[in-house]
């Protein structure tokens, strides 16, 4: 029996070209359209901004802060990828979800030809983490799914607790939705 | 089929090993075997699911059976077999992590005995040997409960 050559892994699909950002949490990479980010700031930057929240089902949002008199939460995105957990230093803020993802490290802006669908073998919430899969420099990297971050479910819960604690004024401003 | 020219006809088999054990696949659900090229992993929540490879310009899933079939991880690994699961009537390329040659086989398949896995369709007979017949995709599904099971099922047997 006859072993086949290696071969170099190619793109499949030509397409026009999409700019996107390759990020770090914990030692794993990944990517997300540069389109879906709208903001990148410091931990420390925001820090001041964000107020705790605690929901027992939702461990991986920790705080919220306010933009446009809307709560956005803030997603650890080890709790989210369920990694060990590290020390984030960025938090991307997301345009097509009212989340904003804690990472560790922007590794640079790349331009990815095709994003792969994710293949059927994967049937777990990945299939709500990811639009699918990239390749780049050798490697195949998980392209994010930013509405994946939170479900709508759980913004409304998120959004519901958010309401409680500035009824209760446990926070200064009026965070909601 | 690529590379491997595997008959696919009815009646054909390839014969595989994972760890020390030998196992039979209907040649007409495997594509070719393929070098162990690198496998990439991220973070995902499908059982059995250790990652991808690249193979063809396509990304190819990879499947660790060996929990099931010899009840640890494959570890160390010399080929890939590439075979078809169907979704939806869609073939999706599949990689098994083998541990030493597969050749092919024509034989008489017997009904699985009594207490046999689910992913047993029939055993295979082979210069007086007989060969459990793995139905692919039911041993992919399999949970791990039952993969520790047939774990030890495999150690008696």
């Amino acid at each position: 029996m006859k072993i086949a050559a290696h071969d170099s892994a190619k793109p499949r699909r030509s397409r026009a070209v999409e700019s996107m950002i390759l990020f770090t949490v914990g030692r794993q990479l990944f990517l997300i359209a540069a389109e879906a980010v709208q903001e990148i700031r410091s931990t420390d930057g925001l820090a001041s901004a964000a107020f705790e929240i605690e929901v027992p089902e939702l461990p991986k949002v920790t705080h919220f802060f306010e933009r446009r008199n809307r709560a956005w939460f803030i997603v650890s995105a080890c709790a989210h990828f369920r990694l060990p957990v590290t020390r984030p230093m960025l938090v991307l803020i997301l345009r097509q979800a009212r989340a904003a993802l804690l990472v560790d490290h922007i590794v640079r802006m790349v331009e990815i030809p095709a994003v792969h669908s994710l293949p059927r073998a994967f049937s777990g919430d990945e299939r709500r983490w990811y639009r699918g899969l990239a390749y780049l420099e050798d490697q195949v990297i998980p392209v994010l799914e930013p509405t994946g971050v939170l479900t709508r479910g759980e913004v409304a819960r998120l959004d519901s607790h958010a309401a409680t604690l500035v009824a209760a004024g446990d926070i200064l401003g009026g965070a909601q939705s | 089929m690529s590379s491997l020219s595997v008959n696919a006809a009815s009646g054909s088999f390839v014969l595989l090993q994972v760890g020390n054990r030998r196992f039979a696949l209907s040649a007409a659900n495997v594509a070719e075997l393929a070098p162990p090229v690198r496998l990439h992993a991220f973070p995902h929540e499908s059982a059995l699911v250790i990652g991808v490879i690249v193979r063809r310009g396509r990304i190819v899933p990879v499947y660790d059976v060996a929990p099931i079939l010899i009840g640890r991880p494959s570890g160390t690994h010399r080929f890939y077999l590439i075979a078809s699961r169907f979704f939806d009537g869609v073939p999706e390329p599949s990689a098994i992590p083998l541990h030493g040659e597969c050749e092919l086989a024509n034989g008489e398949v017997a009904p699985a005995g009594p207490g046999s896995p689910s992913y047993v369709s029939g055993n295979l007979s082979v210069a007086d040997q007989q060969i459990p017949v793995l139905d692919l995709e039911a041993l992919v599904t399999n949970s791990a409960a039952t993969g520790a099971r047939d774990a030890a099922f495999w150690s008696k047997s």
